[in-house]
């Protein structure tokens, strides 16, 4: 007897059982069924970079107001649009975001320009100027007179507010602790062999009485407000611009250097930075952490943005634009999502953090093929063609050149000591670590 | 500052090395958290998580340490997805036909197909048709999802409908030759191989394009990844045209004359070809030769198949000889398996997904199953056959089996004759590829998806999994060591010179061999010292003859060249014999006659 069986689909099984209802799918994992897979999917993550790159549209909008260029930005910290502008005339602006209205506006907060901004505790708002005073504003009202004003004895570079106590220190030749409600500095903090400006300065965020300062004699300097010393002091090859503390990692600090590089450093081997950032053809002014603590923001002389994630020390994403000059600020929101800077041309630009990111709803399936994108161009990223499209940037020719030329002299550089070393004596000279040549002396 | 490095102590210094420390009171293995211990006999984890990869590759030679933790990450994660995909055969819900004999002596071939169509179910018994047609003898050919059907008279009969419902697409009446037909990426297109042109109609029968490019064609292929329709012709072209753009890719010029034997290889594109000189060629769109050539049959070959259910391993031609050969694709030497039907003439060959062989020769159609048809045999003899038809209506023109039906489809004079072979088809269809259920809306965003997936033509190959393979090492830099110091790699374009003619095969070694024979000894035998070697050289002597030689490549065996360096070699041996005839003095002197008379000195 034959046993006779033929392959038979049941329709009741592969067609929707009422009206209306889903199609049921069925799946055959046998790869012999899914021909072409790798062609076909590397097709897809080439998709995902071209339209990652198409519908990259960075810019979001400018907030105008002030008459000359802006030199400090602040962030209300527990708030996602309210942030402090101020300028080069002396003008100081309240910013909301998503309404891009001006909250706060005082045309003359100080002589000269505005170098310093922070928000203290209850709507308040910490100014510091060149012409000696520190002010502390309300946000609350529109009275155009300071709540406070705390004369100094010299301009004032930068102010920052502690984290929880009313107390705020300030930068000048030296480093100075205030309280809130006594008119003068309760104390100095300054290394013992320091005579020289000191340029910015910024609370730890969680070790909330450490504090960092980095001064015009290439100097970056630990302090702690507890013990009224000056703890560490590293001597750099070049002057740092601008610093910022890891929102995540209270040990990490990020240095904006004068010498076209960023720094992150681990304040507890302060002898080698843990990850140079090289991108900028011309000095770093300004840099902020993003809250997440995975990117960070860098503003520079050479007129371009640049957003780096942490741990990646080359090809950041680049922003630019035509009317947009030296960035001298640059913060990140507190969402996490966008990117602010204020440039020499006046303006206080808001960006995107991802540039093809969509603003908007989205639903679950359009974020499912996001991710999908995503991860495709994570997968193929060592694919030569989707590596150029998702790498390549368009750049402004200045930037460009200029890089170019950058990249010229590093090898011409490279080669000569290569060459130099060749022609020595063997082992006498060996070469040094990038990272080991950032740091000249640490003092404590 | 110390007490935040103080607080901070879980988190050393990255500078300093962490210490270990080892607690000597318990001994190694038992130091597993108790908790975990206590909760595991009463729990099992789960199997995705339980089963490690067995023996995931490891990366240990890669000095990077980011790119290693990433390469090691994806290689479990691969492992895994492997391990896991043998989980997901259970979920395959439809079983593959069989035909089940008990005993030696019952065979499955005496299984005439009325048994077979009373003993398969209802739904499947619709597969066992006849349609009487008068249109000539009759080429046709199934959509990928196995739902619709295409077929073309001779005559100019040709119609496209739903089988499985019997749903008439399109009708027409061409009044023309039509020698070829198929369907395009799905059942809403379908070209026809006409008299002189090929022209494209689409799912009503509306004539949509005439492609005056592809002059009379026999055969017609779809590539439906590349979305690429491939013709041959009498005049022996092989063209590509690309459906989603319109143009054409390619035209290929065989040199072969006329071809009526297309087949493509569906898991890499390959187009094969038999030609009326019993060659087989493969080819893709990127050589303008064939990738592969082989001497198939001792007559013009009339049926070709590529077999899919072994990811294209296996091919069968079959020959106006009377032969059908099996080939295996990754080695041509000989076939895998050959013999000869007993009826001659035009043989067609097809294979099914699950890797039945249909032939259909003279008056029948026969059906061989899949592990015989694969395994080696030096002998001539035919393979068990698993089913055979006799179709009274000679020519049988095409055969086709249904995709994921357990039906074939046979073309012949009078018509068209579908028969069950239980076991041909692959039960378990993926919808993402191609559904025989499929409604309306699935069809449209399945068209849209096929064509932003479309593949470029350039990356057919004989090999498709070379996307995303590694590259082979550029030649770009070379690995060497300066003075004993450990190797280091310098790129190509920092080597000297003459390291970059050695580095691109350009430098010829020959210059360099004579030089080092042609040593140059001074008048006392030693070698000259470097200067005076270079003062004495004589510029420009021979300079044509050796500039000659290299420009030549010293592999390449060259008449010319012989013959220069045997005259270089004569010209160097004259020249040492009259340096050493100077180092000597005069040279000795033959014995004369008249020397006898000379006076002892």
């Amino acid at each position: 007897m034959v046993k006779i069986s033929v392959l038979q689909h049941a329709p009741e099984a592969h067609l929707p059982i009422r009206p209306g209802d889903p199609t049921p799918t069925s799946r055959n994992l046998d790869p012999l069924m899914h021909p072409f897979a790798r062609a076909r999917e590397r097709t897809r993550a080439l998709n995902a970079a071209k339209m990652d790159r198409m519908f990259a549209k960075p810019f979001v909008d400018s907030l105008e107001g002030h008459m000359d260029a802006v030199e400090v930005l602040a962030r209300q910290p527990g708030s996602l649009t309210t942030v402090a502008s101020g300028s080069w005339d002396g003008g100081l602006i309240l910013h909301n975001l998503s309404t891009r209205r001006q909250l706060f506006k005082v045309p003359q907060a100080h002589k000269g320009k505005v170098s310093g901004l922070c928000f203290a505790e209850g709507e308040r708002l910490l100014s510091c100027g060149v012409d000696r005073n520190v002010k502390l504003w309300s946000i609350s009202g529109s009275s155009e007179t300071p709540l406070n004003v705390f004369p100094g004895k010299s301009a004032f570079n930068s102010i920052d507010h502690h984290r929880s106590d009313p107390l705020f220190a300030t930068a000048s030749n030296l480093v100075q602790i205030w309280d809130e409600t006594k008119s003068a500095p309760i104390s100095n903090l300054t290394f013992p062999t320091s005579t020289e400006t000191i340029t910015s300065v910024r609370f730890n965020l969680s070790e909330s009485s450490v504090l960092a300062s980095i001064g015009s004699d290439r100097t970056f300097t630990l302090y702690d407000i507890r013990t009224g010393k000056a703890e560490r002091r590293v001597v750099m090859q070049m002057r740092s611009n601008a610093l910022a503390w890891s929102p995540t990692f209270p040990t990490t600090i990020l240095l904006a250097s004068e010498d076209h590089n960023l720094y992150t450093f681990d304040i507890r081997h302060l002898t080698t930075p843990s990850q140079i950032y090289k991108a900028h053809v011309a000095a770093v002014m300004s840099c902020d952490w993003s809250p997440t603590g995975l990117e960070f923001v860098s503003g520079g002389w050479d007129r371009t943005v640049r957003i780096w994630k942490e741990g990646q020390g080359h090809t950041p994403e680049v922003y630019h634009t035509k009317r947009m000059q030296r960035v001298s600020s640059s913060i990140f929101s507190g969402d996490a999502r966008f990117v602010l800077t204020g440039s020499d041309d006046g303006n206080v630009r808001i960006w995107k953090a991802k540039a093809s990111d969509k603003l908007g709803v989205i639903t679950a399936r359009e974020r499912a093929a996001m991710e999908y994108r995503e991860s495709l161009k994570e997968r193929w990223k060592m694919d030569t063609q989707v590596g150029k499209v998702a790498r390549t940037r368009h750049l402004p020719k200045s930037v460009y050149q200029a890089s170019k030329l950058k990249r010229t002299m590093l090898d011409a550089q490279r080669v000569k000591e290569e060459r130099r070393r060749k022609h020595t004596r063997a082992g006498e000279t060996k070469p040094k670590p990038a990272r080991k040549k950032v740091v000249l002396v640490e003092q404590t | 500052m110390d007490i935040l490095v103080a607080r901070a102590d879980a988190l050393q210094p990255l500078g300093k090395k962490r210490k270990i420390h080892h607690s000597p009171r318990t001994p190694k293995g038992s130091s597993t958290d108790r908790t975990l211990h206590s909760v595991s006999k009463h729990t099992s984890v789960p199997k995705s998580f339980s089963r490690l990869p067995d023996a995931p590759t490891t990366y240990k030679h890669i000095a990077n340490k980011k790119l290693r933790a990433d390469l090691n990450r994806h290689t479990a994660q691969a492992t895994r997805a492997k391990a896991l995909l043998e989980d997901a055969e259970m979920l395959l819900g439809d079983e593959a036909g069989k035909i089940e004999v008990e005993g030696e002596l019952e065979k499955t071939w005496r299984v005439g197909q009325d048994e077979i169509a009373e003993g398969a179910g209802q739904e499947a018994a619709k597969g066992r048709r006849e349609w009487k047609l008068d249109g000539g003898p009759y080429r046709l050919r199934y959509t990928r999802n196995g739902r619709h059907l295409a077929i073309a008279g001779r005559t100019g009969h040709v119609a496209t409908f739903d089988w499985m419902t019997g749903t008439l697409h399109s009708e027409l009446q061409l009044q023309e030759t039509c020698r070829d037909i198929t369907f395009l990426h799905d059942h809403s297109h379908y070209a026809i191989a006409q008299k002189k042109y090929i022209f494209i109609y689409d799912r009503d029968g509306v004539e949509l394009h005439c492609l005056k490019s592809h002059i009379v064609p026999t055969r017609l292929e779809f590539l439906p990844y590349h979305w690429l329709l491939a013709s041959i012709g009498n005049a022996g072209y092989l063209k590509y045209q690309d459906t989603s753009t319109g143009q054409l890719l390619v035209e290929h010029r065989t040199k072969l004359g006329a071809c009526t034997t297309m087949a493509q290889n569906a898991h890499n594109a390959v187009i094969h070809l038999g030609h009326q000189n019993g060659c087989v060629t493969l080819w893709t769109p990127n050589l303008p030769h064939p990738a592969v050539q082989l001497l198939a049959h001792l007559g013009p070959v009339v049926g070709l198949s590529v077999d899919p259910s072994q990811g294209g391993r296996y091919m069968s031609t079959a020959g106006k000889d009377g032969t059908v050969k099996v080939w295996d694709c990754r080695n041509w030497k000989g076939a895998v398996r050959e013999w000869s039907v007993r009826s001659g003439g035009d043989v067609e060959l097809e294979w099914s997904a699950k890797g039945s062989l249909a032939v259909a020769s003279g008056g029948s159609v026969n059906v061989y199953a899949t592990p015989s048809i694969h395994t080696p045999m030096h002998t001539k003899a035919p393979p068990p056959l698993y089913l055979t038809h006799p179709i009274p209506h000679r020519p049988l023109t095409s055969v086709r089996f249904a995709p994921f039906q357990d039906v074939l489809t046979i073309g012949h004079a009078a018509g068209l004759s579908s028969i069950l072979v239980p076991g041909a088809g692959e039960p378990n269809f993926d919808s993402a590829e191609a559904d025989p259920f499929e409604n309306k809306k699935a069809r449209r965003e399945k068209e849209v998806k096929a064509l932003l997936d479309k593949i470029q033509p350039d990356m057919i190959s004989l090999d498709p999994e070379f996307v995303g393979s590694l590259a082979p090492p550029p030649k770009l830099t070379t690995v060497t060591t300066i003075d004993g110091k450990p190797p280091v790699e310098i790129p190509f374009a920092r080597l000297p010179r003459l390291e970059r003619l050695k580095a691109s095969g350009k430098l010829d070694e020959t210059e360099a061999a004579e030089a080092e024979n042609e040593k140059d000894l001074d008048d006392n035998g030693k070698l000259k010292s470097r200067e005076e070697r270079e003062k004495r050289k004589q510029r420009g002597k021979g300079k044509s003859l050796k500039r000659y030689l290299r420009k030549q490549r010293k592999n390449v065996i060259d008449p010319t060249a012989v013959a220069i360096r045997k005259k270089l070699e004569k010209q160097r041996e004259e020249k040492t014999r009259a340096r050493l005839a100077a180092k000597n003095g005069e040279e000795p002197k033959k014995f004369s006659a008249l020397d006898r008379f000379k006076r002892a000195p």
